[in-house]
């Protein structure tokens, strides 16, 4: 159904993180841990959900002229009150994902998804691709998260994988590593997709 | 005219939704946000100084006269550890200067002069070199250690009495972190009065 | 002193591109040629400094003042999305040859972390007004060290030969990463400073 196409779309096809490349600030920063790069997708899915549904719902009453300053109010509402939640009954994801949540106010998925489709579909279906994207933006965000907290702290989702022989690469889970993992998974994204592309072609 | 009433009229009813929203979410979550920020406030406290039940914190002149003493530079917060009733020592917050900056210390220090824990919380150093200071290994080193004379830091051997061990490879931070002990031990012992 | 050492952090130590991940998406798509990248430094530079005032002002004249505190996101962001429109009209007016060049990159300046990243770090670490001013502007121009340096490496990898995997984007991070490791060699500079 027409539905479930607009859910998968982010998932593969379009993903916000490894096609799309876009909110790639939180991508960088929080993906030292699991638990911070799940949180994190979770918070902004929960955000590009509330926000595709409260554009497509007003879509037909906003004038063109002021439709930016109206998506920034409806994200920035819906972010503040995530904020407010997280600090109110997870305080641990408050300090390790700090800065960046209010920062998802300004993450471009969100307003890109806004602009590009709950501006011009159903509810409905604004919805889903909502869902989509922030299934697809939290899959993104635990792969990368993963390397580089197994890489880089000798854990996954803070237990201990090694003995205490085992010498993490530190780089992983400063600025460098982030860049590079995360290079490494567009390119590796890339390829298993031409290899796809070349697979159904033939 | 009439455009323009219409399109401030449509983003005033909308940001006003958005405040009311925001007003009704922030009255919903006020006392739970602020019962973890006390949480979170007193952990470190309890941890450096077990058995306490009141924190005081100190704010008056006698507190203005210690921060504007130079060498209780690092010093930022005090607080009167009291239970039943009687100061059972003393929870000294400073912040030293570390290698990538500022670094949050907490020391616990008993009525009798001895170090009860130490705690390094907030900080911007090298993980897996001066963000060691966060481990139990790096702050038990300071338990039991009095306000008699000042600690030092050394790099290799073993720590004497009025010694702890720098981390290796993070001597800054290790030594930032020693000021700001010591510094918390003389502000104790001048408050006591010994 | 203090305000030197915020500028050389903003810049060096804690470059916002290269260690806080703040500005990232610009970083990217502007950084392709030397004169947009100029352009766009400019352009943020100067939004980023006089967002950090106003935001500051209205976090301590406003926001406080009427305990609405949890606003904050939602007017800091009003706020900058007001100042980016601004600059946009000027930049119309006084170079419309940079105008076309920048292209949606301008409007784009409202999304970038760097400059709300920017105004929210400027209250968490408690600046005042002048401090605040000095580290908006810092940020700046770290984003204008780091995006000039990268438009010169890009314009070269253009012409490179690389696997088809790895063709833009992820040759452009792994270039980004040395960079990135190159500025990891500033963090001892404030500890050797002091």
């Amino acid at each position: 159904m027409n539905l479930w196409k607009d859910l998968e779309n982010g998932l593969i096809k379009e993903n916000p993180t490894f096609r799309l490349v876009l909110g790639t600030c939180p991508t960088l920063a929080v993906t030292t841990a699991v638990f911070n790069g799940i949180g994190m997708g979770i918070a902004a899915a929960a955000v590009l959900i509330g926000s595709n549904l409260i554009i497509s719902l007003i879509k037909k009453i906003v004038p063109n002229e002021i439709r930016i300053p109206i998506y920034i109010v409806v994200i920035a509402t819906f972010t503040t009150i995530v904020q407010m939640l997280i600090q109110a009954f997870s305080p641990a994801l408050d300090k390790s994902l700090g800065i960046y949540i209010p920062l998802i106010v300004v993450n471009c998925i969100i307003i890109a998804r806004a602009e590009a489709f709950a501006a011009k579909n159903p509810v409905i279906n604004s919805v889903m691709d909502g869902v989509g994207m922030g299934i697809g933006f939290t899959v993104a965000l635990t792969i990368i998260s993963s390397v580089r907290e197994i890489l880089g702290s000798g854990t996954f989702f803070g237990m201990q994988l090694f003995g205490s022989g085992f010498e993490p690469a530190l780089i992983m889970i400063l600025p460098p590593g982030g860049f590079m993992v995360f290079g490494l998974s567009i390119a590796a994204f890339n390829k298993i997709t031409s290899l796809r592309k070349n697979r159904e072609g033939i | 005219m009439r455009d323009y009433i219409k399109l401030t009229g449509i983003l005033f009813i909308i940001c006003a939704i958005a405040a009311a929203s925001l007003g009704y979410t922030n009255a919903v979550t006020y006392d739970r946000i602020q019962e973890q920020m006390v949480i979170a406030g007193n952990e470190a406290k309890k941890a450096v100084l077990p058995g306490a039940e009141t924190f005081e914190e100190l704010e008056d002149s006698t507190f203005s006269k210690i921060k504007s003493n130079e060498k209780y530079n690092y010093i930022s917060d005090i607080y009167i550890a009291k239970a039943g009733g009687n100061i059972i020592g003393y929870a000294v917050k400073a912040t030293p200067k570390g290698y990538g900056g500022s670094m949050d210390v907490i020391v616990g220090v008993a009525a009798d002069g001895s170090i009860l824990g130490v705690r390094v919380g907030n900080n911007s150093e090298t993980p897996g070199l001066g963000k060691k200071a966060e481990t139990p290994k790096f702050q038990e080193q300071f338990n039991g250690k009095t306000w008699d004379n000042g600690i030092n830091v050394i790099k290799s051997g073993t720590p004497k009495d009025n010694e702890i061990a720098a981390i290796s490879g993070a001597t800054v931070t290790s030594g930032a972190v020693t000021a700001g002990v010591n510094q918390a031990l003389e502000v104790a012992k001048e408050l006591s009065g010994k | 002193m203090k305000l030197g050492l915020i500028i050389i952090g903003a810049i060096f130590v804690n470059n916002f591109v290269l260690s806080q991940f703040l500005g990232i998406c610009p970083f990217l798509g502007v950084s392709k040629q030397l004169d947009t990248a100029i352009g766009m430094s400019v352009a943020v530079t100067f939004v980023m400094g006089l967002a950090s005032v106003i935001c500051w002002m209205i976090q301590y004249y406003i926001l406080i003042p009427l305990g609405i505190g949890y606003m904050q996101t939602i007017a800091f962001i009003l706020v900058i999305a007001g100042l980016v429109q601004f600059v946009e009209m000027v930049i119309k007016k006084t170079s419309p040859a940079l105008y076309q060049a920048l292209g949606i990159y301008l409007p784009l300046i409202t999304t970038n972390c760097a400059v709300l990243g920017v105004a929210i770090l400027n209250i968490d670490t408690n600046y005042n007004l002048i401090e605040s001013l000095i580290n908006g502007v810092g940020g700046g121009l770290g984003f204008a060290l780091a995006i000039i340096l990268f438009a010169g490496v890009r314009e070269r990898l253009e012409l490179a030969p690389t696997p088809k995997a790895l063709d833009g984007f992820p040759i452009a991070m792994l270039a980004a990463s040395l960079f990135s490791i190159a500025f990891l060699g500033f963090k001892g500079l404030f500890s050797g400073l002091l």
